[in-house]
């Protein structure tokens, strides 16, 4: 049975178009995959259902009756529940109060019943077998996966008809992956639809029933899952056939060892890390979530504390916050996790992005000289394919553009030691195999490249070397044809086996 | 802390686990870091003026530090909210300044027309903010600019209704401030009512609106809140206090100023950030801008046991209030650290 019926919605900011007469139909009971490239108007798409920006034009129809979705509260209460890639939770309340805000249980007195608050939370939890959470925590001290399951969490409960999942499964480890997966399927099957979006093919392919595939601003293609093999959907989502995602590896590591790593411990669950990266080389490092792979970026990029000795180009250094790294070219620079507020700042210009860190580069005695300045932000638009003006505002790019923003800024310091924490979760296939391609070309260029990613066949297509991570130290180096997604799993779960 | 190895641990065997006693305990102190720096401090400020001047333990000095705090108390209330919905109210100076002119020449001798009048008071007040927050809302303008204008425009209104200080009260009204139940002051219950009329009001929808709206105003709306009503809230409730405040000022003084109200705006922000209220919105309470005030009081208190020249009791007292942010600014980094790990 027809549920939602999406038709000619239309979304114009200025002069760009995001989505131009994109339709949509969804039945009870399915997941219905949306997929696309960034920029391709899937998140304006949803934004748009679940009220949050207001279509030009569009019509839409649930249970074949026309409403409208003005506001927040009146997607709400047409029982629409997204979960936003940007989180809608606000960071000084806590857990519960989150879950529950706008709709908590009440007293006679008209306050918040913290008791009523707890329990209906935990009852929320039990019935969607929720992995732990500690409530009565603020959400601004959770990480990143937490906070996307206080999300989801509140969008259940509203115990919606329809619920949207906009790349929920980006920041959640393998298990946690998992759960949602089959909690999807339940969904569905409970009478619900579920609106899936995802840039990991493999769960598209292991949850949906129909996909509708988004292209330039508008819906191109809609198919049952079992009708269409990889190559078809990549393609609609392209336009073209794509070569190939994954570079040819042909390892460029030199005996000249960039980072040297003894004896790394913190109190934040580094325990005894040993670790050589070459120069040339791509050190994939893998791990389950929360076993020191962040910890390890963090202190090495200054962030945290760490004891034990760090060398540089042979060159042993205390590393105590961030500057003393980013100059020159001995330093390290870094590709954060959250590219919206740790790597970008998103009110700011592009090229103010690009030369923040490497502004030493173009000024003297404190005055920036303008030309210069704009010869590099050319020359790094340009070699990097920034679809943007140079005084475009960072957060008007789509992910895909954000991230190579952030790569820019990065290459830009001359820093020939590169920390990529997990630098294409969210972008899509076709600027993934570009960011791949950029690595191969670094790595040969003689620059050492550190890289954590959460897709593991990424790791294993991309890294020359894998380390795996378990319970804060490196417990497994794989090299060559041992590079195998078998192997790695093997090791980063082998703390459970013993 | 050896935090995240361990949760990852009882994430796998999913269950909800409390956190551990000491822990949990730890975790609490760094959580109002500020608030409770702000405590010890107080305490430290009365153990010192207890100890340089007699009877300061008793509901004698209780009363009158009460009294001497309720103006900047009540207006602070409301500047509370207005912080914690991110915004600022520089209003309230003007609101107080009209508030006390309006009832020194209004008043009269008859206890309708006085009464009528504290309606019409607060009612202005209630307005004028509620104004204040539609404007901001409405046309999106900076709260700094928009408070700063009604401040304006309300100073000017006072300064017409009475040129200099004067005008009187009736002398039934001036009575309320030296009245007191069960050996306390007016001044000590209007305490006890704030602290209550805080202990609802925070658990209410509203206020909890209010809150999220300055912790991420983004994100407020996406859960269904409307911007343009936790605004007008706020802002409402903030005219509202600084009402009230001025009508209390006028039991204590018994006349009218046209001016009096903007020694008030910069000492109602001070106090709320000394207390742990955030600039920036969504966090803080009112029971630490209440401490806050008092700290204030403390001081003017020492400065004048101390028998500092006139001249010279703004700076020690500026002195003293930036130690005290120091010391909580200090207190909020070493926690900020323990809870970042």
């Amino acid at each position: 049975m027809e549920l939602l019926n999406a038709s000619g919605v239309s979304k114009r900011y200025g002069g760009i178009t995001a989505l131009a007469n994109a339709s949509f139909q969804g039945h009870m009971g399915e997941v219905h995959a949306l997929l696309g490239e960034n920029g391709a108007g899937k998140s304006t798409f949803i934004q748009i259902l679940a009220g949050a920006i207001r279509p030009d034009a569009g019509l839409f129809k649930l249970n074949g009756a026309p409403v409208r979705l003005g506001n927040p509260r009146q997607a709400q209460s047409a029982g629409i529940a997204a979960v936003f890639q940007e989180l809608s939770l606000i960071p000084d309340m806590t857990v519960e109060e989150n879950i529950w805000f706008r709709h908590e249980p009440l007293s006679l007195f008209g306050t918040v019943k913290a008791a009523a608050l707890r329990k209906a939370t935990l009852d929320l939890f039990r019935q969607y077998k929720f992995p732990s959470l500690l409530l009565g925590r603020e959400v601004r001290r959770l990480t990143l996966s937490e906070k996307q399951l206080v999300e989801i969490a509140k969008a259940l409960s509203h115990n919606p008809r329809i619920l949207i999942l906009d790349e929920a499964t980006s920041t959640l480890a393998l298990q946690e992956t998992q759960w949602l997966l089959s909690l999807t399927r339940q969904l569905a099957e409970s009478g619900r639809l579920i609106i899936f979006i995802s840039h990991r093919l493999g769960e598209v392919r292991q949850v949906a029933d129909r996909i509708t595939i988004f292209r330039n601003g508008t819906s191109v293609a809609a198919y049952d899952m079992d009708k269409a093999d990889d190559d078809t959907i990549v393609a609609d989502m392209l336009g073209r056939r794509m070569d190939r995602l994954y570079p040819e590896r042909v390892p460029a590591a030199l005996p000249n060892i960039a980072l040297k790593i003894r004896k790394l411990e913190s109190e934040q669950g580094l325990a005894d890390v040993n670790l050589d990266l070459h120069e040339g080389e791509i050190l994939g490092v893998a791990g389950l979530y929360g076993h020191g792979q962040r910890e390890l970026f963090h202190s090495l990029y200054g962030i945290s504390h760490a004891r034990g000795t760090i060398e540089l180009w042979g060159r042993r250094v205390t590393l105590r916050s961030p500057r003393d790294l980013l100059t020159g070219k001995d330093g390290i620079a870094l590709v954060p996790e959250d590219r919206a507020t740790h790597g970008l700042l998103l009110s700011k210009s592009v090229r103010e992005n690009l030369t923040l860190s490497a502004i030493y580069r173009c000024s003297r005695f404190g005055f920036t000289n303008s030309r210069r300045e704009a010869a590099l932000v050319r020359a790094m638009v340009e070699s990097l394919n920034i679809k943007a003006a140079p005084e475009q505002p960072a957060g008007t790019l789509s992910g895909g553009n954000q991230q190579k923003v952030i790569f820019g800024k990065m290459l830009l310091t001359e820093a020939r030691i590169l920390l990529l924490y997990d630098p294409t979760r969210g972008i899509d296939v076709g600027t993934k195999g570009e960011i791949f391609q950029l690595m191969r070309d670094l790595s040969r260029k003689g620059y050492a490249i550190l890289f954590y990613s959460s897709d593991l066949v990424e790791l294993i297509h991309v890294a020359d070397r894998v380390a795996v991570f378990s319970a804060g130290r490196i417990v497994k180096n794989f090299e060559g044809d041992a590079v195998t997604e078998h192997h790695i799993l093997r090791a980063m779960i082998q703390k459970w086996d013993a | 802390m050896k935090a995240s190895v361990l949760e990852d641990e009882d994430r796998n065997t999913r269950e909800v686990r409390a956190p551990r006693g000491t822990s949990r305990w730890r975790k609490q102190l760094d959580e109002r870091a500020s608030f409770l720096v702000a405590c010890a401090l107080l305490i430290g400020l009365v153990a010192v003026y207890g100890s340089l001047r007699k009877g300061v333990f008793s509901f004698e000095e209780l009363n009158l530090d009460t009294a001497a705090a309720m103006t900047l108390l009540l207006a602070a209330s409301g500047q509370t909210v207005v912080l914690l919905r991110g915004g600022i109210d520089l209003s309230i100076g003007g609101i107080i300044s009209l508030g006390t002119v309006l009832a020194a020449t209004r008043f009269g001798h008859h206890p309708q027309t006085a009464a009528f009048w504290t309606f019409l008071i607060i009612a202005m007040g209630l307005l004028v903010g509620a104004a204040n927050g539609l404007i901001i809302a409405v046309l999106e303008l900076q709260p700094f600019l928009v408070t700063l204008t009604t401040w304006a425009i309300l100073s000017g209104v006072a300064l017409i209704v009475l040129p200099t200080d004067g005008g009187s009260l009736p002398p039934g009204w001036m009575k309320f401030g030296a009245a007191s139940w069960f050996g306390l002051s007016s001044s000590v219950w209007l305490l006890i009512a704030l602290l209550l009329f805080w202990c609802w009001f925070r658990k209410t929808r509203l206020c909890l609106a209010i809150r999220a709206s300055g912790s991420n105003e983004r994100s407020a709306y996406l859960s269904g809140v409307s911007l343009i009503f936790s605004d007008v809230a706020a802002y409402a409730l903030s005219g509202t206090f600084a009402a009230l405040a001025s009508l209390y000022l006028t039991t204590q003084t018994g006349t009218g100023s046209p001016t009096i109200g903007n020694g008030y705006i910069l000492p109602t922000v001070a106090a709320a950030v000394i207390g742990g209220v955030s600039l920036f919105g969504g966090r803080g309470g009112l029971v630490g801008t209440i401490v806050g005030v008092f700290i204030m009081t403390m001081i003017g208190n020492l400065v004048f046991v101390l028998s500092v020249s006139s001249y010279w009791q703004p700076v020690v007292s500026g002195v003293i209030l930036l130690l005290a942010v120091l010391a909580s600014s200090i207190a909020e980094k070493s926690a900020k650290r323990n809870l970042l790990a």
